[in-house]
């Protein structure tokens, strides 16, 4: 069902099957636990903007389920998010579709984080 | 400079709190208030935990004990070896968890836990009352797995250069001053130890450097183990760039099979010896320790072994279920010792805390390590893992794909653009 592209050939640990039994042994994990993983990448509550990973706070529910399944069933090629988005059901992708949509689209911090952090330092100064 | 003062302990958890004498106050006082949340260890688990717990409640207190005063992220330091980066680029300090998400950063080094009375021993003689512990104070090397091997050698001329730090920097000015056609020793320990990829992305880095500057050195990999994660992209990497397998090859990779595994250091004659008795001189030598978990784990009882078990759905430790570990010390194979990996067990940890806290069930846990590695500045590599929970007493199942060697030079620009991208979101998400 699934096809990888050829560049992304390795793949391994447990089958679609076996993480579909695992799924139906114990309640679904939040959307908020689902959502919270993509922080690292698109920014705490998803909302980070750069350059090579877009935001998703506050992206439309129907948009990100719709890029989600593309994304699993890799219909366009993809650097990370095939790979990313293939063991999610569809209750989860909607789940994941609603934590992101409540969210506010803004920036997390300043652009300029290191300045930001020495500005904060100024301001708090406790000594 | 980020000493707490009486009147920032007042502000943030109130004049009660500190008419018991807030560091000794007994658990009755701090009944009344809401739950204090202690976390040991101010790296990416512990700032994350903080973090990440502000975000569920607005009204918990929340103290991370730390003994330094500032955090160097990992991720990066390999670029700050090879010249392209700098240590202060990675440098952070506590300023933003204090004040935006008022969580109280004690400098100081936590030494014992009192599981019957919930306190927490620091060692300057303080005492700080828990009702949730987070354990996350990253790992201790095994020196003496090296014969010769120790912390003073590590700290002076045979960096280890595994934690960020002044190490890093003697690393990269060794390189610096490699004799033309001089030979850098990388001793990779066995499994499992933090950042799988990052000896082999070292060494990559290293071989480009030497590549402009000192084309003739050579870099030798003593490996023990046969294999590593994106073994096939970098052996691509360094037959194409380095002339792996050819006799003026830049960069050797030696596995344990071939004798690859370091027993000891002769600090005299810089060589390392291995299993088999082969010697190898280095005019820099950089050993890798195995690793264990942190001492304070080890002291405190929560280890078996050298890693720490935890009940799966909540990182609850075997030992009690108000103490939780999280990180590199846990022992949580299949999952790798990451950052990433340590961001969202606290991500767990938080929500499992704030359930018990507004009498909710714990929820269903599920992490990721979406991790990049490069080669060079415009060959990077990504691995997309999931772990799903298989039942409280069981390891979680991993899933996961993998960059493969590819001809497209697209592909492998974008992932380092990938790389570098997730280095700088990683950084804000945890300590902004």
């Amino acid at each position: 069902m699934l096809q990888a592209p050829a560049s992304f050939a390795i793949s391994g640990g447990i089958t679609a099957e076996e993480n579909d039994k695992l799924r139906s042994e114990y309640p679904m994990p939040s959307g908020d636990m689902l959502g919270d993983n993509c922080s690292a990448c698109h920014g705490t509550k998803g909302a980070e903007f750069n350059e090579a990973m877009p935001p998703l706070a506050g992206m439309d529910k129907a948009k990100f389920i719709k890029l989600m399944k593309d994304y699993r069933a890799n219909k366009f090629p993809s650097i990370v998010m095939h790979d990313v988005a293939h063991v999610f059901s569809d209750q989860e992708i909607e789940a994941m579709a609603d934590f992101f949509a409540k969210q506010k689209p803004e920036e997390w911090t300043r652009p300029d984080w290191n300045a930001s952090i020495k500005a904060n330092t100024k301001e708090n100064s406790h000594e | 400079m980020n000493k707490i003062t009486r009147r920032d302990l007042i502000k943030l958890f109130g004049a009660g709190a500190l008419s018991t004498g807030l560091m000794g106050a007994s658990s009755l006082a701090f009944a009344k208030q809401s739950a204090h949340i202690v976390i040991v260890g101010g790296g990416v688990g512990g700032a994350a935990s903080a973090k990440y717990m502000r975000l569920l409640n607005p009204d918990v207190r929340i103290t991370i004990v730390e003994p330094e005063p500032k955090y160097i992220f990992c991720p990066g330091s390999n670029e700050v070896v090879a010249g392209f980066d700098t240590l202060e680029t990675l440098t952070v300090d506590y300023n933003t968890l204090k004040s935006r998400y008022a969580v109280n950063v004690i400098q100081d080094r936590a030494t014992e836990i009192d599981y019957a009375n919930k306190k927490l021993k620091l060692a300057k003689g303080d005492v700080l009352s828990y009702d949730k512990l987070i354990v996350s104070p990253g790992p201790d090397f095994k020196y003496g797995a090296v014969e010769g091997y120790s912390k003073q050698l590590a700290e002076g001329d045979f960096p280890a250069a595994w934690h960020a730090g002044p190490q890093t920097l003697t690393l990269r000015d060794q390189i610096n001053a490699l004799p033309q056609g001089g030979t850098v020793l990388i001793s990779s320990p066995v499994d499992p130890y933090r950042c799988p990829p990052a000896p082999y992305e070292r060494a990559s880095f290293v071989a480009n450097k030497l590549k402009e500057t000192n084309p003739t050195a050579k870099v030798i990999i003593l490996d023990s183990k046969d294999d590593f994660i994106f073994h096939d992209v970098y052996l691509d990497y360094w037959k194409k760039e380095h002339g792996l397998g050819t006799a003026d090859a830049r960069i050797e990779w030696v596995p344990k099979k071939a004798g690859g595994h370091v027993t000891k250091l002769d600090t005299k004659n810089r060589t390392l010896t291995t299993a088999d008795g082969q010697v190898h001189k280095g005019d820099v030598i950089n050993i890798i320790p195995p690793e264990m978990a942190g001492s304070f784990v080890r002291m405190n009882g929560l280890a078996k072994g050298d890693w720490a078990p935890f009940n799966s759905q909540d990182f609850s430790t075997k030992r009690d279920k108000d103490v939780y570990i999280i990180g590199d010390s846990a022992a949580a194979d299949p999952m790798p010792k990451t950052g990433y990996i340590a961001s969202n067990q606290a991500k767990v940890v938080t929500k499992a805390i704030q359930a018990e806290l507004t009498g909710k069930e714990i929820g269903t846990p599920f992490i990721t390590n979406n991790c990049v590695a490069m080669a060079a500045d415009d060959w990077g590599m990504t691995v997309a893992e999931t772990f799903r929970y298989a039942g409280n007493h069981h390891a979680y199942e991993e899933s996961y794909v993998m960059s493969d060697p590819t001809e497209n030079p697209y592909y492998r620009h974008i992932r380092a653009e990938v790389a570098k991208n997730w280095q700088r979101t990683f950084r804000k998400d945890i300590f902004s």
